[in-house]
Formats: C-alpha cells, sequence, structure tokens
C-alpha cells in the first residue's frame, strides 16, 4: 500500500501531472482519428524515451496509451467509423444517436463508460496482480514454455478468415527474432555477415516500419486517407446523469466483466470485448429491435468492455510478463529499452516501479476522463485534421526514432525493409497480431523450451506431467483445432436442416 | 491463369522456407547438448511456415473459381510504389546529408505524395516543411536529448 501511495505521488508531482495531461491528450486526438490508434502513439513515443528516465518513459507511455484507447469512441459515435477495432460496436449505436440529434448524449455515454471499465478494471489489476506474480514465482521454465506457447497459438488461432494466416503470421514472428544471437549458447543464426544484426532486430523499428510507416502509405494508396464531415449539434454539458448509469447498471457490469476477462486472455483484447457485450446487451434488452438505431445500452456496453480490457491486459503483462497484445507488447518492450523485463520477479523486486505503472494508469483515467468533459465541444475538430501534414509529421519522426535505437542509419533502413514486408503481408491478408507477439515471445518460448529440457536431463516428459503445463498446452491444442471443428458441425448443422427442411416439403406435398 | 493471393503467398512462403532451411544448416550446433540447440527455434518457424503455405496454397486452387476483389482501388499500386520509392530516398538522402538538409524537401515531398484529392499551395506547404523540420530538431536535440543524423559527408 505504502508503494502505491509512493507512486500516487509520483504521478502527482507537477511535471508529471503536466506530462499526463498532455499525452492523454494526445492520446485521446490518436485514439479519435481513423488510422491512427494508441499503438501507433506508443511506437512514435518509444524511441523518444531512450533520453529519458524509466518513471518518466512509463508516464509518457502509458498516459498515452489510455488517452488512444479511450478516444476510439469519438469517431465511432460522431461520423459512423472507429479510431479503432476496440469501437466498432460502439459506431451501431452511437452513430444512430449522433443522427437522431444526440451527439453530446452518446459522447458523454462514452467517456463515462471508458471511465468506469478503465478504474475499475485498473483496481482489479492492481490488487490481483502481485498474489499472481507471487503464484507465478512458483513455476518453472515448462509451465512458462507452455504459456507462451499458449498465447501464440490463441492470438494465431483468432486470426480473422484463416488459421493458417495466423500461423503462417506467427512464423515469420518466430522466424524474425531467431535473427542475432540464440538466448542460450550465443551461436549467430541469420546475421548475414552484418555485425549491426547479431544483436537481433530492434522492437522499436519493427514497430515503427510494421505498422506506422506501413499504416501510413498502405491507406493512401487505398484512397483511405479521407474523412466524412461531423454532423453535431447540442454538445454542452456532460450528458450523463447517475439515473443513466443505474438504468444500465446490468449492461455495465456485464460488459466489466467480460472486458476484464477477455482482456486477460492473450490475443483477446478490446476487438473482441466490445463485441461480446454489445451482443449480451442486446439479448437482454426489453427492445432488442432498438438497438442499430440509438439505443445508449448498445453504447454503454461496447465502451465499458472495450476499456475494462485494459486492466485485463496488465494482469499478464506485469504478473507474467506475457503481453496479451499489440499494445502490451510495446510496453513490454518499453520497460526493456530501460533494462527492465516484465514478470513476477519484477514485481517483488520493484514493487515501486511496478506500483508506479498502475497508478500512472490510475491517474491518466482519471485525467483522460476530465480532459473529455472540458475538451467534449472541441471533438469535432479533431476529426478535421488534415491528414496529409499529420502522415507526414509521422513519417518523419519515424526516422528520428529509427535513427535514435542505435545512433545509426542502420535501423532506418530494417525500418523501411520491414514496412515493405508489412505492406506484402496486408496484401497477402496475414494479420500483423501474431507476428509481433510470436516476435516479443520467440527468446522466451527458446529459452524457457531448452532450459526445460535442459533440467529435466534430455526428458521432454515434464511438459506433459507437470498438470498447469499440461492443461495450457491443452487449451493450446484446443485453440488450434476448435476453427476447423467449429467450420465441420457448422457444415453438419446446415446439411441436416436442409435435409428436414427437404423431408418436410416431401411431406407437404 | 491468375493466381490467387493465397496462391502466390503460400508459394513465396514455401520459397522463403527453402531459403531459410537452407541457411539454418550454416547455423553451428554445439556438441553434446542435453537440449535441441539454436537450431530448434528456426526449424519451428519453417515448419509451421511451410504447413500454412501448403495450406494456402490448396485453399487457392479450391477458391479459383471465385472471383477476388483487387487490393488496391486502379493506380494504387503504382502510388504506394512512389511513395515506398521516397522512403527509400529519403533514407539514402538523409544518411549522406544528414536530417536537417534532407527533411524539409522531404516533407515537401510527402505532403504533396499523401494529400490525395485535397489542394496544397506551394508557398504554404514550403514554410510547413522548414518549420516542421526545425520544429522537430529542436524537439528531439534540445527537448528529449535524441542525436539526429549529421550526414556522413559533414562527419
Amino acid at each position: 500500500m505504502a508503494e502505491y501511495i509512493n507512486a500516487l505521488m509520483i504521478c502527482l508531482q507537477p511535471i508529471n501531472l503536466l506530462l499526463i495531461v498532455a499525452m492523454v491528450s494526445l492520446g485521446i486526438v490518436f485514439g479519435a482519428i481513423p488510422g491512427l490508434s494508441a499503438t501507433l502513439g506508443i511506437a512514435l513515443l518509444l524511441p523518444v524515451t531512450f533520453g529519458l528516465s524509466t518513471e518518466t518513459s512509463f508516464v509518457l507511455l502509458l498516459a498515452i496509451w489510455i488517452g488512444g484507447v479511450s478516444g476510439t469512441f469519438i469517431s465511432a459515435v460522431l461520423i459512423g467509423i472507429p479510431g479503432s477495432s476496440s469501437a466498432i460496436a460502439t459506431c451501431f449505436d452511437g452513430f444512430p444517436m449522433t443522427k437522431n440529434g444526440q451527439a453530446g448524449k452518446a459522447l458523454g455515454i462514452g467517456m463515462t463508460a471508458s471511465f468506469i471499465g478503465t478504474v475499475g478494471s485498473v483496481a482489479l489489476a492492481t490488487v490481483l496482480s502481485p498474489v499472481i506474480a507471487e503464484f507465478a514465482l512458483h513455476l518453472g521454465p515448462w509451465e512458462y514454455f507452455s504459456l507462451c506457447f499458449c498465447a501464440i497459438t490463441l492470438i494465431a488461432s483468432l486470426s480473422k478468415g484463416n488459421i493458417f494466416k495466423g500461423i503462417m503470421a506467427a512464423g515469420i514472428g518466430l522466424l524474425m527474432g531467431c535473427i542475432g544471437m540464440d538466448p542460450i549458447n550465443g551461436a549467430v543464426r541469420f546475421t548475414f555477415g552484418n555485425v549491426y544484426l547479431t544483436s537481433g532486430i530492434s522492437t522499436v523499428a519493427q514497430m515503427l516500419g510494421m505498422f506506422a510507416m506501413c499504416q501510413i502509405i498502405r491507406d493512401s494508396a487505398r484512397g483511405e486517407a479521407k474523412m466524412p464531415e461531423a454532423d453535431v449539434v447540442n454538445m454542452k454539458g456532460l450528458g450523463v446523469s447517475f439515473k443513466d448509469i443505474f438504468e444500465n447498471i446490468r449492461t455495465i457490469a456485464f460488459a466489466f466483466a467480460a472486458g476484464l476477462w477477455i482482456g486477460f486472455l492473450p490475443g483477446m483484447g478490446s476487438g473482441i470485448s466490445n463485441m461480446v457485450a454489445y451482443g449480451y446487451a442486446k439479448s437482454i434488452s426489453k427492445n432488442p429491435e432498438s438497438f442499430g438505431k440509438g439505443n445508449p445500452a448498445g453504447v454503454w456496453a461496447s465502451e465499458t468492455a472495450n476499456n475494462a480490457s485494459l486492466g485485463g491486459a496488465l494482469i499478464p503483462m506485469m504478473a507474467l510478463g506475457i503481453p496479451g497484445d499489440g499494445i502490451t507488447a510495446m510496453l513490454i518492450a518499453g520497460l526493456t529499452i530501460h533494462g527492465l523485463q516484465a514478470g513476477p520477479l519484477f514485481m517483488t523486486e520493484q514493487p515501486d516501479l511496478a506500483m508506479l505503472i498502475f497508478a500512472c494508469v490510475m491517474v491518466s483515467a482519471i485525467v483522460t476522463y476530465i480532459v473529455q468533459i472540458i475538451t467534449k465541444r472541441w471533438f469535432p475538430y479533431i476529426l478535421k485534421v488534415p491528414y496529409h501534414y499529420l502522415y507526414t509529421v509521422i513519417l518523419v519522426i519515424c526516422y528520428i526514432g529509427g535513427y535514435g535505437i542505435s545512433n545509426t542509419m542502420f535501423n532506418i533502413y530494417v525500418m523501411v525493409a520491414l514496412c515493405l514486408l508489412a505492406i506484402f503481408m496486408s496484401m497477402a491478408g496475414l494479420p500483423t497480431s501474431p507476428l509481433v507477439l510470436a516476435f516479443i515471445l520467440s527468446s522466451k518460448l527458446e529459452r524457457y523450451f531448452r532450459q526445460g529440457i535442459s533440467y529435466a536431463h534430455g526428458s521432454y516428459a515434464e511438459f506433459f506431467t507437470r498438470p498447469l503445463s499440461a492443461a495450457l498446452l491443452l487449451v493450446s491444442v484446443f485453440c488450434v483445432v476448435w476453427p476447423f471443428l467449429s467450420d465441420h458441425l457448422k457444415q453438419k448443422r446446415a446439411a441436416s436442416a436442409a435435409a428436414a427442411a427437404g423431408q418436410s416439403e416431401v411431406n407437404d406435398d | 491463369m491468375k493466381l490467387r493471393r493465397d496462391t502466390v503467398t503460400g508459394i513465396v512462403g514455401l520459397i522463403g522456407c527453402a531459403f531459410f532451411l537452407f541457411m539454418t544448416q550454416s547455423v553451428k550446433q554445439p556438441a553434446k547438448l542435453l537440449e535441441p540447440g539454436p537450431r530448434l527455434l528456426p526449424y519451428v518457424a519453417i515448419t509451421l511456415i511451410a504447413m500454412s503455405s501448403i495450406a494456402l496454397i490448396i485453399k487457392g486452387y479450391m477458391d479459383r473459381a471465385k472471383e477476388e476483389k483487387p487490393y488496391f482501388p486502379k493506380g494504387g499500386a503504382r502510388k504506394i510504389t512512389k511513395s515506398y520509392l521516397m522512403l527509400i530516398i529519403y533514407a539514402i538522402a538523409m544518411t549522406y546529408l544528414g536530417f536537417l538538409i534532407t527533411t524539409p524537401f522531404a516533407t515537401y515531398a510527402f505532403i504533396h505524395d499523401l494529400k490525395g484529392n485535397s489542394e496544397v499551395k506551394t508557398v504554404p506547404t514550403i514554410i510547413i516543411s522548414i518549420l516542421v523540420t526545425a520544429g522537430l530538431y529542436a524537439m528531439f536535440v534540445y527537448g528529449f536529448q535524441v542525436k539526429l543524423p549529421a550526414g556522413a559527408l559533414f562527419e
């Protein structure tokens, strides 16, 4: 508790508070503009943190994260285009509310639901993470390997459209992670005689090249870098009362629980939780037909769930050192830049810094809400920022960031090369999330697997005989098999339904 | 016959696998190890890519009759190639001439390249390009203490 209060005091120091306000505001802008995102904001900020203290770096990164995730509802409500996948379900009712002249109320719900989701889930993460980290200290390399393996298979199996594309992307991520020295013997792999590659591919160069640069030139080529006009009236006031909250309390409670749990699972972040919560809100509503036409419950469900996923994702990141999605992978990269390793040892050996992360997220959530209340009437102007100026500045910052990694031009060329890889992957329909997760986890996956076999004197049996390890491996197998099984069951059901329909037609005749 | 994107992805994946399989043979494997050694992860990654590539080739073949929407709209492929070449030229120019000389030109070029259907006037764009360069230089060099490339010709 004392560590948490100390951490809160650090966050409330005037300079840090000022940084939080600035970064939260920047995050809201990044979240609000479709095409930009909190992920991109963190990628751009990572190189900036090279010269800063660990505390200041994390204040910057966490504040832009919270602001960015919260801000995604703005464009979803005002123009019907989600700022990111986490606000897709917000569009369903948020935009119709705007068309019905209730933009102010829809934005107020978005702000309040985001606040409830983030603050509640982070409070729970703060309490639960040390307990889980304590438990994790008793785990061996077998369990850690199975956990990393499970995380990669989960995210690969959830790939849109085709599981093979997810597996292929994960394979490419693992192969990229092989570049440089191996983590056990120091054997050099795939460096092609280049000394710069001995230390492997920089995570920052990868993020900047594959997320920022690729997205900018791809969106421009596809003609997606433009926005419709936002048509808004009556933006004064918060637009939400306590009565609104109590009327939707059941929806909020379920959305919160679903968001927290889904955020906790690797690969299943806010992009999924908002859809699940929306579906539930519709199923328990007395007027399900009003959904999609401007029912406030839809916005409550979606926004509470996607922000509750933040706290859920913090738990495995802090307690186990396992990133749940692309953003937490970048935050782990931010820790690594400052010589820190997320995981149970980090929680027990550096509780001050661990608590600073939780406290900073909490303060950022509160500041985000205050900033949003004050600036709500100007939200439509965020969406009028000309893309060609904004994207140009981002491209130049990418080059600065690439150079700042090692003060050489090498990482800029790596970044440009990875941008090309990301363009081809995008054309092929290969998702980037499994690649990023596999790349970040590759060294851990390899180290734990090889250590596990070494400790067991060459035996592989421990992976299957230790209960937790075996359970996680079973989950991984299930994740890979389930999409095929589910397709097969659907086909079987459709065939039997068709047969039944044919039979009834014959009987009618 | 036009190949589907899945088929092309599968073929490229298999070629990549063959290349990295060959490269993995040159990774030194220490003798008498209790564990599988440094070639393990590359083999796992190659196996995953190869399996998925074969699956994608089969899927592409099975879906061959279905029509596939082009990924880029008309002229998009040419536009992305041009944008990508600009990224490379900027990187090469920065290597030799440094950040301060190349960035105003690059900024001007990027603004024109990314403008789409928006109208961009020359003089304001030149002013913006210079201001962006000066602003970013001041922010990173003096604010965040991050070094910026001076250029090989001036070092």
